[in-house]
């Protein structure tokens, strides 16, 4: 094999897993046929400069995250990998469906559980365990948040299993981080690959930040003609900052830090150069335990003193509200199919994974003699930080993780590790693709005419050999994803 | 705006304009050495002195100012000297980088474009193999991108910050070169031949070789060379000119006529420094020259403090003009 070889010419999945891209026997999926063949137009050496020209692209645009340990914030470029992640036409409408569902149904429940709890009292769901939720804010329950949505902006992770069936692995309804790579990962297949995208007939996603813009005016308490919304960053050196200024610098709003924003008489002004001006709608990208240091974290400089009695009264709209935490716990996630019944009264179109709550008497005995078998995940944890994934783990992980799961049950689930389906990917040292498990992440944007899901979302990949692990804190990178458009009718 | 924002927008504006500014009297400097056999020390000096580095410089232990190579690798390369050219780029793409919602796509491009080639090995090959080309690249960067926020932002409160900024740095600029310059010649009291370099020299610092020449039709004296740079109304990198430009953005974001708004103090003190400035026209004393330029040195630099406390949220107090970020 040497470097003229065309790039997808003995591409092999792996045995016992989905494959985005190539059937079990090795053949193109028949809705990708165009794509593929275009893509193996492309010979290795040819692809390598391509692949070269994105990175240095992604460098010169300064498209990079600030890594935390280091003070001074050390930027980094998010490891993108240039062979796009498809998705059919037919498949995506199945998604599509179940996302608006989905949250819809989230929607719902956190708007219950802010209010009179008819799905705790009816012990639809365990009372104890979903309060015992960090994220659930007792001295939030009774507001009703201006233009009546909490959930503006969701990401919702998904996997897909060997079988192909496409299963919910957590959602985001928090501050979901990524949306700005989803555009400028599209922004370099244009630039370097114009031939394959177009032979592909893929949905464009740069109608995004439009939509997120209309949707945050949508709740505003005042006219959307009048409303003045900002987006609200930690600052530059916060690890999203790239993403922060992408939003509002492609929205056309103002970037702003807590110290630009005060409150007087329950209504928050910024500081501006001709004296202060009054704030509508904030899409806040700051943690909500910072957001005001009088309810939050008295011991915080950070936040907007008051804020949250503005929020209150329905003077600002925050987006996303504070206290959505507890709809994407991950000790509720295995509920989340019965508050979809609850809810909309309709069977979930989404699978999700088999999972065991420690919490429950039954379950947790079944974790703790299974260990080796079942990834277990502290519930409070994210970014892949706090799990123990069985079947790769020493002797001695597991009896730590057995006793750390009897002493505080409710801090952990367990699930079976799935076979994540792989995506041919850029292998740098090898010059050639190889098959890496891959997640994705939608994006759904909610305002007050009801959801709408991004056609595409963040892929994430995981770059070393054999991982299962797609965060980029731990070596994943990113592709950009094409969803097929339906064909012509 | 946010007066955060202003802030870095204003900073932004100084930094690039220092940039330039420092690139430009390395590169110009350089040739003055090479065209005059002049103890270097007398060719170098002032532009450590410019660059208000001295005592810096001094305890930075390489503190000779004889040799050429040192002065451009503390001006050009060193990370402790605030004023050197990497520590001034890295500061304004920090300002940038603070408000990428407000600069425009291709101003981020540009000047990060430039960050990233001064950090790389390729500036070094440059700067080794081709010093004449590793300054005139650093000028053209920092001109091309003045053009291109001209030519790609909304002409709003974010560029008239900018541009105040760049306005106020250059009159400083041009203030310092003349006035430190003005004193080494004298110091050397020399011949009519060499006195004419330097000068030329010093009008090539400030990007007014051809301009002068159009103007004076080849009469360089020092008295033409001085008036010309503080007082010329249509040469854009005069004292006078800056100062002027700086009113008129000023005024941009706080009409006069709108006295309420926050500034009225900055307004008063810079349309008062603008007017002496223009007034000195009528009878250009060169004898004092020092004290006149001095006098710009200083209110430029209190000017911009007291725009810091009124308009960019700084507190009050004299240590405004050194919260630059």
């Amino acid at each position: 094999m040497d470097a003229a070889t065309p790039l997808l010419s003995d591409y092999a999945g792996l045995p016992g897993t989905w494959d985005e891209l190539f059937t079990s026997s090795g053949a193109p999926r028949p809705a990708f046929r165009r794509a593929i063949d275009a893509l193996d137009a492309h010979s290795r050496a040819g692809f390598a400069v391509c692949q070269g020209l994105a990175e240095r692209a992604l460098l010169d645009q300064g498209v990079t995250f600030s890594v935390y340990s280091d003070q001074r914030g050390t930027e980094k470029i998010f490891p993108f990998c240039l062979v796009p992640r498809m998705v059919s036409a037919a498949d995506w409408a199945t998604l599509e469906r179940g996302l608006l569902q989905r949250v819809r149904a989230l929607e719902l429940f956190l708007a219950d559980l802010y209010g009179d709890q008819h799905i705790l009292r009816d012990g639809t769901l365990p009372a104890e365990l979903v309060l015992a939720s960090k994220s659930w804010f007792p001295q939030l329950q009774g507001v009703r948040p201006v233009g009546g949505v909490r959930i503006h902006i969701a990401g919702i992770d998904l996997v897909r299993d060997p079988q192909g069936t496409w299963r919910v692995l957590e959602d985001n309804l928090r501050t979901p981080s990524g949306v700005s790579y989803v555009l400028e990962n599209r922004i370099l297949s244009k630039r370097v690959i114009p031939d394959v995208l177009d032979a592909a007939r893929v949905e464009p996603v740069d109608a995004y930040p439009g939509r997120l813009a209309e949707s945050l005016r949508s709740v505003s308490p005042v006219d959307p003609g009048e409303t003045s919304a900002v987006v609200l960053t930690p600052g530059p050196y916060n690890s999203a900052y790239f993403e922060h200024s992408f939003l509002a610098r492609t929205m056309g709003l103002e970037l702003v830090q807590a110290a630009d924003l005060f409150t007087e008489g329950d209504r928050v002004f910024c500081r501006t150069t001709r004296g202060p001006r009054p704030v509508h709608v904030i899409y806040r990208r700051i943690d909500e335990t910072y957001l005001d240091p009088e309810v939050f974290r008295a011991d915080s400089l950070l936040g907007v003193p008051g804020i949250m009695r503005a929020w209150a009264k329905g003077n600002v709209a925050l987006a996303n509200a504070p206290g959505n935490g507890v709809a994407d716990d991950k000790a509720v996630y295995p509920f989340v199919p019965d508050i979809v019944r609850y809810y909309l009264s309709e069977e979930p179109l989404l699978a999700q994974l088999d999972t065991w709550v420690c919490a429950r008497e039954e379950d947790r005995r079944y974790v703790v003699d299974h260990l080796g078998e079942l990834v277990v995940k502290a519930v409070d944890e994210a970014g892949g930080y706090g799990m123990l994934m069985g079947p790769q783990a020493t002797k001695a992980q597991i009896d730590e993780f057995r006793q750390r799961v009897l002493a505080e049950p409710r801090k952990y689930i367990a699930q079976k590790r799935l076979e994540l389906s792989t995506c041919p990917t850029w292998v740098e040292g090898r010059g050639r693709v190889e098959p890496r498990r891959v997640d994705l992440r939608p994006y759904i944007l909610n305002g007050r005419d009801g959801p709408w899901v991004l056609p595409g979302g963040l892929t994430r990949v995981a770059l070393t050999e054999g991982s299962y692990v797609v965060n980029s804190s731990q070596g994943g990178g990113s592709k950009d994803t094409w969803v097929q458009k339906p064909e012509a009718a | 705006m946010i007066s955060r924002v202003a802030d870095h927008c204003f900073w932004l504006g100084r930094y690039l304009e220092r940039v330039e500014s420092t690139a430009r009297v390395l590169g110009v400097t350089r040739n003055l050495a090479l065209d005059v056999g002049l103890n270097p020390r007398h060719v170098w000096l002032p532009v450590i002195i410019v660059s208000g580095e001295q005592a810096r410089y001094a305890e930075s232990g390489q503190g000779r100012t004889d040799d050429g190579e040192r002065v451009q690798d503390y001006m050009t390369w060193d990370d402790k000297n605030p004023s050197s050219i990497v520590c001034s780029l890295s500061a304004a793409r920090d300002n940038a980088r603070s408000i990428r919602e407000v600069v425009s796509l291709e101003t981020w491009e540009a000047l990060n474009a430039l960050y990233l080639w001064m950090g790389s090995p390729r500036a070094r090959v440059e700067w080794r193999e081709d010093r004449h080309a590793f300054y005139r690249r650093i000028r053209t960067s920092m001109q091309s991108l003045q053009g291109i926020v001209r030519g790609t932002m909304l002409f709003d409160d974010a560029m008239h910050f900018m541009l105040l900024g760049t306005m106020l740095e250059r009159a400083g600029q041009t203030a310092r070169i003349l006035d430190v310059h003005h004193h080494a010649f004298q110091a050397l009291g020399s011949h009519e031949v060499i006195e004419t370099a330097l000068w030329l020299a010093l009008l090539r610092a400030c990007s007014g070789f051809e301009p002068f020449m159009k103007v004076h039709r080849g009469r360089v004296t020092p008295a033409a060379v001085a008036r010309f740079l503080v007082v010329d109304p249509i040469f854009p990198r005069s004292v006078r000119f800056a100062l002027r430009a700086a009113v008129s953005r000023f005024e941009r974001l706080r009409p006069p006529e709108q006295a309420d708004l926050p500034g009225s103090r900055s307004a008063a003190r810079l349309r008062a420094l603008a007017d002496w400035v223009a007034a000195l026209d009528k009878d250009f004393d060169v004898a004092g020259l020092h004290e006149l330029l001095t006098h710009v040195v200083d209110e430029t630099a209190a000017i911009a403090g007291v725009i810091g406390t009124e308009l960019l949220g700084y507190a009050e107090g004299p240590a405004a003009e050194m919260s630059a970020q």
